[in-house]
Formats: structure tokens, C-alpha cells, sequence
């Protein structure tokens, strides 16, 4: 095990990190975005609402990330290669790359993900609340907005940490589809120089402990914190 | 808001019109359905010529899923009793070994124990192949192990994703553990049962209970992240069987696209069953005794 090829490889390694944090950043708040919408559509009355969303989820959830992912970068390419053709534009395709279907991706996975927290945090917020808004005047909105969520937002912080960390995870798959984040940079140099891998490895774990660790202490102690004020 | 004092009034009947929308969502359901129907049926020689490797490439997933579950079990429950020993080292040699774990993505993982790990031991003169073989030729004499290829391929991705998945496993049979009352574990200390007894007797089964909703939930990931073998090569399951035949049909693009779907389709026949299972285990375990 050689490890001077560590301080030639960390300036590569760096930018990779760099590109994952992106990826998270920009991916996670797409897919609270989605996921509130999922949930909301998935508590509502009518069947037409709850149906879309419930399979929807189901369906996201019951397939691995890394088919989700190819079918997205090929789906989307095909589709709109298809359609550019069709109307005789500019190839639409070449908007997709390792970024965008990586981005799609990620922010379509974890909405599934994300619907069950929201719904689980507004199913945590009891029932009397409610009741009690609608007994002093309050509409359905103004009990949405001012009795329900500033209830189930302090719940629902810890499981959002956790999947972004889970997130921050997924996102090294995002190197199969040539999104250049830490595990592409990895690969690429795991290639290079295949006889003696294992320092890489080991400086990309490092690195993504650094991004994990912090993370999921802030998450640990936030509920115990919560823990301490209920 | 009229009269929503109660459980009973808040829940309002849907209004007529929007019904309508209701039957429009079913009639959608069943149009969707055939139109999916109908996109399969246009690649039907494509279904009729891979669906064999298709299916056994999904044995083999199953195969990687159940004996990597099994060997993740013992890492876990090595790993919880590391937790909760006393012995200090102990602790912070399984403390080490979840937080890594947990902390790094398991293609990380995987791309560390298929290239960097396999690498390091053949250098040593470590061979499953070759032990695998011999083992087997002691039980039977024509023995029967796949190529060397295939079989170090699936044996160190069987390895990473136990090591992996036994992590998580060690948090969940900890919390198992951690979960039974300590007025268990006094009444049986004054009962005059010895330490291991307790274990055994009282408070692994009661930890049970509690541990099987989310071994479920954690087998249906690794079914889902076993597909990350086909990175690492030479294992041929569900995935890497969809990207070969993808890229072999790579110059027409729809038909490139039907594998990715069709690979999808399968992994999701497998794991919805499984998905209704744990949901059904989960409420089964809610209830009390």
C-alpha cells in the first residue's frame, strides 16, 4: 500500500466531494418539493388524488435506485430524441447528461420517500389539535398552516436528515451514468492505477465520512433535543 | 365550515362533480395498464428470446439477496452483542465498524471489496475459487463450482453487501435488545437464572418480535441494492443482465429503453410481494400478544 499517490489524487477527490454536495443540495430540496405534494395528494379524499400518488410510491419504492437511474437517462433521452424528431427541432437529447438525469433521478427517488415522512409527520400531529382549531373558527387552512405544520416540522427534521445522508449516499451511484461526483473520480482513478486501489478507497470513505458523520451527529443530537422538550 | 365538531362531520362527503373524476381515474388505471400491455407486446420477440436469462438472473439475485440476509444476521448479531458488551474494546471496535459502515455508500463498498480487497488478497495467495473447489470436492467428487470468474465475483459481492447490510443490522438488534424492560431481565435475575439464560430465554425472544418489521424493510433494500453488483462485474443477476442486453441493442433506442423497463418490471414483481409481506408482518407485530 503506497499512500503518496494520496496528495496527487485529494485536489480530484475534492472537486468530486464538491459535485456530490451539489448533487444533495440541489437534488433534496426537488424531492421535498415532490414529496409534499405526494403526501398531500396522497391524504386527500378523492381516489383520484390518493390513487396517482399511492402508486406512485409504491412503484418508486419496490425498484432499486441504479434502474430507476439508467431508465431515467435513457427514458427521457429516447423520449425526447423521439420528440424532436417527431417535430423536426433540435435534438432535445443533448440536455441530458450525468447533471440533469442525475438530478431528476435522485430528487424522483427520494419524493417517495420524503411523502412518508410528511405523512407520517402530519398523521403525528393528534387528531384534537385539529378538532380543537375547527371549534375556535378556524378554516381548514388556517388550521393547515398555523396549528398543523409548526406541530410537524420539528418531528419531521430528523427523518429529512437522515434521508438526506441516505441521499448523499445514493448519489455515488449517480457515477454509473456518468455524473462526475467523488465515486466517478474514484473510479476513474481506481483505473489508472489498478495494482495497488486501496488508499483511494480509503480517501474516498474519509471524505464521505466527512460529509456523513456531521450530519448524522446534528441529526442525533436534534432528537434528542426534541426528545427533551416533548 | 359547518358543524366539524366531531371525528364523524370533519371528513366531508365528496362533492358530486368532482366523483366524476373518480370513475375518469379508473377508466385511466385500465387504459394505462393496456397501453403498458401494448408496449411490451410490441417487443415480444425480444420477451420471448431473453426471458429464460432473465429469469435466472433473478434467481440469482434472490440467491445473493437470501445468502447475504443470512450472513448479514451474523455479522448483526455479533455486531449488537460487540455493542453492549462490556468489555470496552469490544464496543468501540463495533461502534467503528457501524459508523464506517453506515457513513460511506455501499457502491463505495462494493468497488472496495470487488477491486481493492480482492486485489490485496490475491497478492497474499487468498483464492475462494480454489478453497470453494476444494471444499466441494471433499463432500462429492464431481464437484460443482461455476468458473472461477463468476464465483469470486459472487462471492466478494456476497461479501460486501453482508458486511454492509450486517451495520445496519447491528443497530437494529440493538435497539431489539435495548427494548426489553430491565424489570425483565431483574425478575429473571430473581428467579436465579445465570446471565447467558437471560439472553436465551427471556430477552432475545421478546427482542425478536421487535427486530423482524424492519429485517423485513432492510431485505427488501438488499434485494433492491444487490443491482449494484452489476458494477463491479461478473455477476450475473437481474441488473447486469439488463445493462448487457441494453447495450448490446444500443443502436436502436427503443429497444434499448424496453430492457431498462423490462428489468425494472422484474425487480418490481419481486420486491412488491415482499413489500406487501412487511407491511402485513408489520401490522401482525404491532398488535399486542
Amino acid at each position: 500500500m503506497d499512500f503518496s499517490i494520496i496528495p496527487q489524487a485529494l485536489p480530484e477527490f475534492l472537486h468530486g466531494a464538491l459535485n456530490t454536495i451539489i448533487y444533495c443540495v440541489v437534488s433534496f430540496p426537488l424531492a421535498l418539493l415532490l414529496g409534499l405534494i405526494l403526501a398531500l395528494m396522497g391524504s386527500s379524499r378523492f381516489i383520484w388524488l390518493r390513487g396517482p400518488a399511492r402508486i406512485y410510491i409504491e412503484v418508486i419504492r419496490s425498484t432499486p435506485f441504479i434502474a430507476q437511474i439508467f431508465l431515467i437517462y435513457f427514458g427521457l433521452s429516447t423520449i425526447l430524441f423521439n420528440i424532436s424528431n417527431h417535430f423536426g427541432s433540435a435534438n432535445l437529447a443533448v440536455y441530458v447528461n450525468g447533471w440533469t438525469a442525475g438530478i431528476a433521478a435522485l430528487a424522483i427517488n427520494y419524493s417517495a420517500y420524503e411523502a412518508e415522512v410528511f405523512r407520517a409527520g402530519f398523521l403525528s400531529v393528534e387528531r384534537g389539535q385539529t378538532e380543537a382549531a375547527f371549534s375556535l373558527g378556524l378554516n381548514s387552512q388556517q388550521n393547515f398552516f398555523r396549528i398543523v405544520l409548526p406541530q410537524a416540522v420539528p418531528l419531521m427534521i430528523p427523518p429529512f436528515v437522515n434521508d438526506l445522508i441516505y441521499m448523499l449516499k445514493d448519489s455515488a451511484i449517480v457515477s454509473v451514468i456518468a455524473g462526475l461526483e467523488l465515486t466517478a473520480v474514484l473510479d476513474t482513478w481506481r483505473i489508472r492505477h489498478g495494482s495497488d486501489p486501496i488508499p483511494l478507497f480509503i480517501l474516498a470513505m474519509v471524505l464521505y465520512l466527512l460529509l456523513s458523520l456531521p450530519t448524522s451527529y446534528f441529526a442525533r443530537w436534534y432528537e434528542r433535543k426534541l426528545r427533551a422538550a416533548l | 365550515m359547518e358543524q366539524t365538531f366531531t371525528k364523524s362531520n370533519t371528513r366531508r362527503k365528496p362533492r358530486g362533480w368532482l366523483v366524476i373524476l373518480d370513475y375518469v381515474f379508473y377508466v385511466a388505471i385500465v387504459a394505462a395498464l393496456g397501453a403498458f400491455s401494448y408496449y411490451l407486446f410490441q417487443f415480444r420477440d425480444s420477451i420471448v428470446l431473453f426471458f429464460p436469462t432473465f429469469l435466472q438472473g433473478a434467481g440469482l439475485t434472490i440467491f445473493l439477496s437470501v445468502s447475504s440476509m443470512i450472513l448479514a444476521t451474523i455479522f448483526g448479531f455479533v455486531g449488537a452483542l460487540g455493542r453492549l458488551s462490556r468489555f470496552a474494546p469490544f464496543r468501540i471496535i463495533a461502534a467503528i465498524y457501524v459508523e464506517v459502515i453506515r457513513g460511506t455508500p455501499i457502491l463505495v463498498q462494493l468497488f472496495a471489496w470487488g477491486f481493492g480487497v480482492r486485489a490485496l488478497l490475491e497478492q497474499v495467495g487468498f483464492d475462494p475459487y480454489t478453497i470453494a473447489y476444494n471444499f466441494m470436492t471433499l463432500l462429492q467428487n464431481n464437484s460443482i463450482v461455476p468458473s472461477p470468474f463468476v464465483f469470486d465475483a459472487v462471492f466478494y459481492g456476497i461479501v460486501g453487501l453482508s458486511f454492509n447490510y450486517g451495520a445496519y443490522l447491528t443497530e437494529v438488534f440493538r435497539t431489539g435488545i435495548e427494548s426489553v424492560p430491565i424489570g425483565q431481565t431483574e425478575a429473571a435475575l430473581s428467579l436465579g437464572l445465570n446471565s447467558r439464560q437471560i439472553m436465551r430465554k427471556i430477552v432475545l425472544p421478546q427482542a425478536f418480535r421487535i427486530t423482524i418489521p424492519p429485517f423485513a424493510n432492510y431485505f427488501i433494500t438488499l434485494v433492491q441494492d444487490s443491482a449494484l453488483l452489476s458494477t463491479i462485474g461478473g455477476v450475473l443477476e437481474l441488473q447486469q443482465l439488463t445493462n448487457a442486453a441494453a447495450t448490446a441493442n444500443a443502436s436502436n433506442a427503443n429497444l434499448q429503453l424496453f430492457f431498462y423497463v423490462f428489468g425494472a418490471l422484474m425487480f418490481f414483481c419481486i420486491c412488491y410481494p415482499l413489500a406487501i409481506l412487511a407491511r402485513y408482518l408489520e401490522s401482525r407485530y404491532a398488535r399486542a400478544y
